[in-house]
């Protein structure tokens, strides 16, 4: 679209708008909003529900504005009796077959249809036939579905197929027979559940909310996903103390990723509440001894004590999924207090990445407007859903060339232009081939593809005209990581820019990195310390083996809890206030939608409690804000950060990454030349498309808490009965619960309602 | 006209992995239809390919929705938007001999009714229905193309025009 | 059934009762593929040039001037471009092109091969019916046929030009005769119909330029290379250019195919002497004078009115051309039943994208059962009037319009009709129904 300025007349008035800008954007951005229901602004136009017909001069019949474009000197009529009559018949059509059943409806109050209807008021019920009838029932354990509440605008199956790549549910029959669904009417797919998001009306609902409140009992909450590293925004209901669901409408949240929102980040909240939650500080007073409920006087003077004796060798590590308050005061912990080393416990660390920029920081926006994507290693579908749905788009809707480097045929090779297939491990040959100074000859023949492809690849990216986003997976070496992260800016052009976007595991990752910068690994800290205050629960617990004391702070009892001798209840991000970095280093606000449960308390609060028990004063005044200020103050890339400044969801900030050309990468690229050396030949290819979900159905201590994942992670069955909740019908391994569903009601009929019809 | 359930018939299905098999000279057919269109433009022989499967499986079976699915390189899900949509495809199985009566305008003013009526009586079935023994399914469709030669049916794909009782007797009584 | 040319020498019917006339010999022998040498010698833009000249205007109901249609195709695309044959004739009262594509294929594929030529096109579809199955057999015969002999494939007759032509089967569905639901279904979609712009002949099959015409107008384009098209088109009338085939059934004597010069009168001696007239001599009720999507004509507007059958003739008259399918009906039906089951028609056909069209024809149904079964009530000719209203000009496609018609012409037409079953115990006080 282009920023020409052009004059269109709306109702008489003349108001400036962009060339080419959709006609029903420009009536909203001028409070003349169109009652619409299939269009979406991030959608193909389907111009269906013909709810947005308006008068345009010198065309015949009315026209929907949602596919015309404004040219110069349009003029527009948007209300006058013909429309409003037409209108008012599309929202009468609309209700012909909609069961008027709002009061029980989980969307009465957050339904647009209803809106629609509202806002006119006197609407005469003129239909007194039959209505078409069908029963509600279940896609999956999650999505729950009323076909007769459909308006058939199909924001959903656009969904699916645009946003996600998926094609997972679509239209079926024809005409007034027309439904939304998929064959076999079992859902199997990731279960992002966006479709129940844009769902205009209550036709696809969410399984795990279901009937538990009326959305407006409910408390909003704006705050960031505690999953992915993209940073989504969204909003938590709550109600006295409850957490009842998590959604990205538009009405309550305006984040980086609009409604998207993925299966995790949606459904996965049930743990907050969860009874398995640690309930008071724990001691457990010899080794092999019980954990036994203790007073946090107790339990914060024991440690104390013990971290004094072993003073000098207390270490201290944190999961990436705390707070950057958090994890900022553990780094003065170890500092400070334990004198000690400190450790973030990150799967896929990716500091040699964010400390080796030539180039900025691409945003989720950037990626969708990006003219080129290159993606080397990673698997974004499953663990940065957004950004995955953003290249998709770029791709799809914007023509933008997606060129995937991987081991494997992941699922977003459908949606790549151009797959580098490389046999297993030898992502530092291809970093070494396209970055190095010059392509190292057999580098190809480790990769175990022909050089054509290699060229074909640094052609794509050199002919790039617009923005070139260069990802990078969390799996790739250090040096791998450090040699991306410092040529890229050698591919800057006048054409547009070059944007690195890193892809780590954790939603709190980058923060952990830059509140963190010269922490070691969880190994590495653990063998120098007799003594550890771990924050959050390891990947190998087993690093605690015979310590002298260790001090946990978690949610649950875990396998790192059992090596605890003190265990202090955290609070979960539902209960505090702080802030999460995501990958585009967009520092963002988590703010507290209930009471920490039980006794409790924020990550950071704890740390410091201890800190000042051991006569060490971090100069805290007991809020978030004024820990993250402090922060702020030390950290150079947050440099001048306040709460107030990150107020806005809708415009993130970004932390000042220094960006720095021509660094020397010598001794990464030498170590990649070992690494390489040290590469045999190339090997067998992994052929095999990982499953959709393979990922994000994991069961882990915190999915592990919404019972209907393990039917995901068990191959989410199909029930017998549509009609019945997958888990009344199932056990959690999947296998069905023997309870008479032999008789169960057969859902589904007849295909037509000719007489006779075929 | 008794209000449906807009849910398909096809949510019964219990989608089973199993797969059609064809004989050679089939799949060259196919092969002959995908032919027709641009390499990448393949799910063109959809249509086609249905009706194939149709009149070697007798309806539109899960086996055959999973082999298209394969051939074609498409989700089921897409074979399946795409097969309910057209309403020659049989989502359920059908007789032997599939009566299709024409029952707009020209043909129900030309004597439509008392075809119909003579037909099911005779089967003892209602439109829509097949007979116990399988043999033969009766439906009511929309215009054929025949109304010049009204009234009409159409049993499997070959036209009946004219159509008297009698006629249809003949007809009738001469199908295997 | 007749199948014949009145005021005219036959020229669409030429060799409808030639045997074996659907042969490629006997094509040839009766002056086939003669237009299409000659084409192959004439500039693309002379051939258009013809086709604008002969006024012809399409055959598939819209009635779109054919000349300008193929003129929008751009001539610099570097896309492919595509030629389309709609021969999905689904139209409740429209035959006529089954008989051409059963009994003279190379009429209409001679007619595809010369559009090809004229607008650089390479391949061609005939999209059928899926119910015309005998048919398409027909064309795949006739189309080998052409290919053994060099007609079809590479370099036609010698030339440079090449060109292929396939057949491609519908499986029932009305809606795929509307020519975007038509390129939806070919490339193997539900058959919903697509934005216009862009238009096919700029973005149609596979996104590329394609033109779509009905099996008629293909037929047509030999004959006015044959000719020239000024000669063509003054065997018709200024504005509607040449002969016209007409598809009657109902109650008359002789149904069948019928070949008029455009602009014959009229009307009321078509039905009453060429036709020959009622069937059992009742007396005639109502014409719908072209296919189901027309406004119904009643006796009136018709006897001692000197209707001319053309485009414009039967507008005056308050109707339309539409297909050219004429469904007579005598003094024996009820209108307000014939009405009812053209409404299940456009219900069973909607395809459902559009909420007017989708649940405006389910509510319109609904309402026709209960009238018919007795409930009729006097409000109910404005509330279906009010429906209809609501339907027409705001569906996505035509076919919205097309279902609302006959129910407004009807009422409009026939108000004793629907009096007589809306005072039907309408709630057992017979009050008088405001019609
Ligand atoms: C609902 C609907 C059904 C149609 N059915 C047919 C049809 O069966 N055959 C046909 O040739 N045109 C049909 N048309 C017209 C086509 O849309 C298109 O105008 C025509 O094929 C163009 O060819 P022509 O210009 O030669 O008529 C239909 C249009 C609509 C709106
Ligand atoms: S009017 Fe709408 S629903 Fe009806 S056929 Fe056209 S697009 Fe489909
Ligand atoms: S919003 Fe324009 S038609 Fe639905």
């Amino acid at each position: 679209m282009s920023t020409e300025l052009i004059k269109v007349t709306i109702n008489g008035q003349e108001v400036e708008a962009e060339k080419g800008a959709v006609l029903i954007d420009v009536c909203k951005d001028n409070a003349e909003s169109i009652p619409s229901f299939c269009y979406y602004k991030d959608l193909e136009p389907q111009a269906s529900c013909r709810m947005c017909l308006v008068r345009i001069d010198k065309m015949p019949k009315l026209q929907t504005s949602c596919t015309i474009k404004v040219t110069d000197g349009m003029a527009v009529t948007t209300r006058s009796p013909e429309i409003e009559k037409a209108q008012r018949a599309m929202g009468e059509f609309l209700l012909v077959n909609h069961p008027l059943d709002c009061p029980v409806c989980d969307r009465g109050g957050e339904c647009e249809l209803q809106e629609v209807i509202f806002d006119w008021g006197d609407v005469e019920e003129r239909f007194n036939e039959p209505k078409n009838k069908a029963p509600e029932k279940y896609l999956s354990p999650i999505v729950a579905n009323d076909p007769q509440r459909c308006i058939l605008c199909k924001r959903c199956t656009r969904v699916c197929s645009e946003w996600m790549g998926e094609d997972a549910i679509e239209a079926g029959n024809r005409g007034s027979n027309t439904v939304i669904g998929t064959y076999g009417g079992w859902l199997n797919c990731s279960q992002c559940g966006n479709c129940i998001e844009v769902c205009p009306t209550g036709t696809l609902l969410d399984g795990v909310y279901r009937h538990e409140t009326r959305p407006w009992e409910l408390d909003q909450t704006i705050t960031t996903d505690v999953y992915s590293s993209d940073g989504m925004q969204l909003s938590i209901g709550s109600r006295s103390g409850l957490v009842h669901r998590i959604v990205a409408r538009d009405r309550y949240v305006n984040g980086l990723n609009g409604e998207f929102l993925d299966v995790k980040a949606r459904f996965a909240h049930e743990f907050i509440n969860h009874k398995d939650r640690i309930k008071t500080p724990l001691i457990r007073y010899s080794k092999g001894g019980k954990l036994i409920p203790a007073t946090w006087d107790q339990a914060i003077e024991l440690i104390a004590k013990r971290f004094k004796e072993n003073e000098g060798s207390v270490g201290t590590i944190a999961s990436p999924r705390l707070t950057n308050e958090s994890l900022f005061t553990l780094g003065r912990f170890a500092s400070e207090a334990a004198k000690g080393p400190v450790a973030v416990d990150d799967r896929g660390d990716m500091s040699a990445f964010v400390a080796n920029l030539s180039a900025p920081l691409a945003t989720h926006n950037d990626i969708r407007y990006a003219a080129t994507i290159l993606l080397i290693g990673g698997e974004p579908e499953e663990e940065q859903t957004y950004t995955a749905k953003q290249a998709r788009q770029a791709v799809r809707n914007s023509g933008a060339k997606l060129i995937v480097v991987n081991e494997r045929p992941i699922n977003l090779v459908r949606n790549a232009t151009q797959f580098v297939h490389i046999v297993a491990g030898s992502y530092d040959a291809f970093v070494l081939a396209l970055f190095g100074d010059l392509a190292d000859p057999d580098a190809a023949k480790k990769l175990g593809i022909d050089a054509a492809n290699l060229t074909a690849c640094r052609k794509a990216i050199e002919q790039t005209n617009g923005d070139l986003v260069i990802m990078a997976g969390c799996e790739l070496s250090p040096e791998a990581q450090a040699v991306i992260a410092g040529s890229a800016g050698n591919f800057a052009s006048d054409s547009g820019r070059v944007l690195l976007h890193p892809l780590p595991l954790y939603n709190n990752s980058v923060g952990a990195i830059d509140m963190l910068p010269n922490a070691g690994t969880a190994a590495t800290v653990a063998v120098k310390s007799s003594a550890l205050l771990v924050a959050g629960s390891l990947q190998n617990p087993d690093l605690l083996q015979n310590k002298d004391f260790v001090v946990v702070q978690e949610l649950f009892e875990t396998e790192t809890t059992a090596y605890a001798d003190v265990v202090l209840p955290a609070a979960s991000f539902a209960e505090v206030d702080g802030t999460f970095t995501n990958n585009a280093g967009n520092v963002q606000r988590v703010r507290k939608a209930i009471e920490p449960l039980n006794q409790s308390k924020p990550d950071w609060m704890v740390t410091n409690l201890i800190a000042r028990e051991m006569v060490v004063d971090l100069g805290y005044d007991f809020s978030a804000s004024g820990v993250f200020k402090k922060l702020a103050e030390s950290v150079t890339a947050y440099e001048g950060l306040r709460y107030p400044a990150l107020k806005d969801e809708s415009n993130p900030v970004q932390a000042k990454y220094p960006v720095e050309q021509g660094r020397d990468l010598s001794a990464a690229i030498s170590g990649l030349r070992k690494n390489v050396e040290a590469l045999g030949e190339a090997g067998e290819k992994n052929n095999e498309t990982p499953r959709v979900g393979h990922k994000l159905h994991r069961l882990t201590t915190m999915t592990s808490k919404t019972a209907q994942f393990h039917l995901l992670a068990n191959g989410n069955p199909k029930p017998e009965n549509l009609l019945l909740a997958p888990l009344e019908q199932f056990e959690p391994n999947g296998s069905p619960k023997s309870i008479g569903l032999a008789d169960a009601v057969a859902v589904g009929v007849s295909d037509r309602t000719n007489p006779g019809g075929r | 006209m008794a209000a449906a359930t807009p849910t398909s018939y096809t949510d019964k299905v219990i989608v089973s992995d199993e797969v059609a098999e064809f004989s050679p000279a089939i799949v060259d057919e196919m092969k002959m239809h995908v032919a027709k269109y641009p390499a990448d433009r393949t799910r063109s022989a959809l249509i086609p390919l249905l009706m194939l499967v149709q009149r070697e499986r007798g309806w539109i079976d899960n086996p055959g929705v999973n082999f298209l699915a394969e051939f074609l390189n498409l989700e089921v899900t897409d074979v399946w938007e795409t097969a309910t949509f057209y309403s020659m495809f049989n989502l359920r199985p059908v007789g032997r001999h599939h009566i299709q009566i024409c029952k707009t305008l020209s043909c129900r003013i030309m004597g439509e009714p008392e075809i119909t009526e003579h037909i099911c009586s005779k089967l003892g079935i209602h439109p829509g229905e097949t007979t116990e023994d399988g043999k033969f399914t009766v439906s009511m469709v929309e215009c054929l193309g025949s109304c010049g030669t009204a009234p009409m049916m159409q049993i499997g794909f070959d036209y009946h025009e004219d159509l008297t009782v009698e006629k249809v007797d003949k007809i009738m009584d001469a199908c295997p | 059934m007749e199948i014949k040319a009145i005021g005219c020498e036959p020229l669409q019917l030429k060799r409808m009762h030639i045997e074996n006339g659907h042969t490629l010999k006997v094509y040839q022998d009766t002056g086939g593929y003669v237009s299409l040498k000659k084409a192959l010698g004439m500039a693309p833009d002379a051939i258009i040039q013809e086709v604008k000249d002969s006024a012809l205007r399409g055959r598939g109901g819209a009635g779109f001037p054919t000349g300008m249609k193929w003129s929008f195709v751009p001539k610099d695309s570097p896309k492919a471009k595509y030629i389309v044959c709609n021969a999905d004739e689904s139209e409740p009262g429209s035959f006529k092109d089954r008989y051409l594509m059963e009994r003279d294929p190379h009429s209409m594929i001679e007619g595809m091969i010369i559009a090809a030529y004229a607008l650089g096109s390479q391949t061609g579809y005939i999209y059928t019916r899926g119910e015309y199955k005998y048919l398409i057999d027909i064309m795949d015969a006739a189309l080998a046929e052409c290919r053994e002999a060099g007609i079809l494939g590479k370099n036609i007759f010698g030339s440079e030009f090449s060109c292929n032509i396939h057949t491609h089967t519908g499986a029932g569905a009305y809606i795929c005769g509307e020519e975007t639901a038509l390129l939806s279904s070919l490339e193997g979609f539900r058959g919903h119909p697509r934005l216009k712009p862009p238009f096919p002949a700029v973005e149609g099959l596979y996104a590329s330029p394609t033109i779509v015409n009905n099996v008629e107008t293909f037929t047509s384009v030999p004959q006015i290379i044959e000719m020239g098209g000024i000669a063509w088109r003054d065997l018709g009338t200024e504005k509607s250019g040449g002969t016209k085939l007409w598809s009657i059934s109902g109650h008359v004597k002789k149904p069948g195919v019928y070949e008029l010069p455009m602009g014959y009168a009229d009307m009321e001696k078509f039905i009453m002497e060429d036709c020959g007239g009622m069937l059992r001599n009742n007396k005639l009720k109502a014409v719908i004078p072209g296919g189901s999507s027309v406004y119904i004509m009643n006796s009136g507007q018709i006897l001692g009115k000197n209707v001319t059958l053309d485009y414009e003739g039967l507008v005056e008259a308050g109707s339309m051309l539409g297909t050219g399918g004429m469904m007579v009906m005598d003094e024996t039906v009820d209108i307000m039943e014939t009405t009812k089951n053209l409404t299940e028609f456009y219900k069973h056909e909607s395809c459902g994208w559009c909420t007017p069209c989708r649940e405006g024809t389910d509510w319109l149904v609904k309402i026709f059962n209960r009238i018919s079964t007795g409930g009729g009530r006097p409000e109910d000719a404005q509330l279906l009037l009010d429906i209809c209203d609501n339907i027409e000009g705001k569906s996505f496609c035509p076919l919205g319009d097309a279902a609302a018609w006959p129910i407004q012409s009807a009422i409009k037409q026939f108000p004793e009709e629907f009096k007589k079953w809306l005072n039907v115990k309408a709630n057992g006080n017979g009050v008088e129904a405001n019609v």
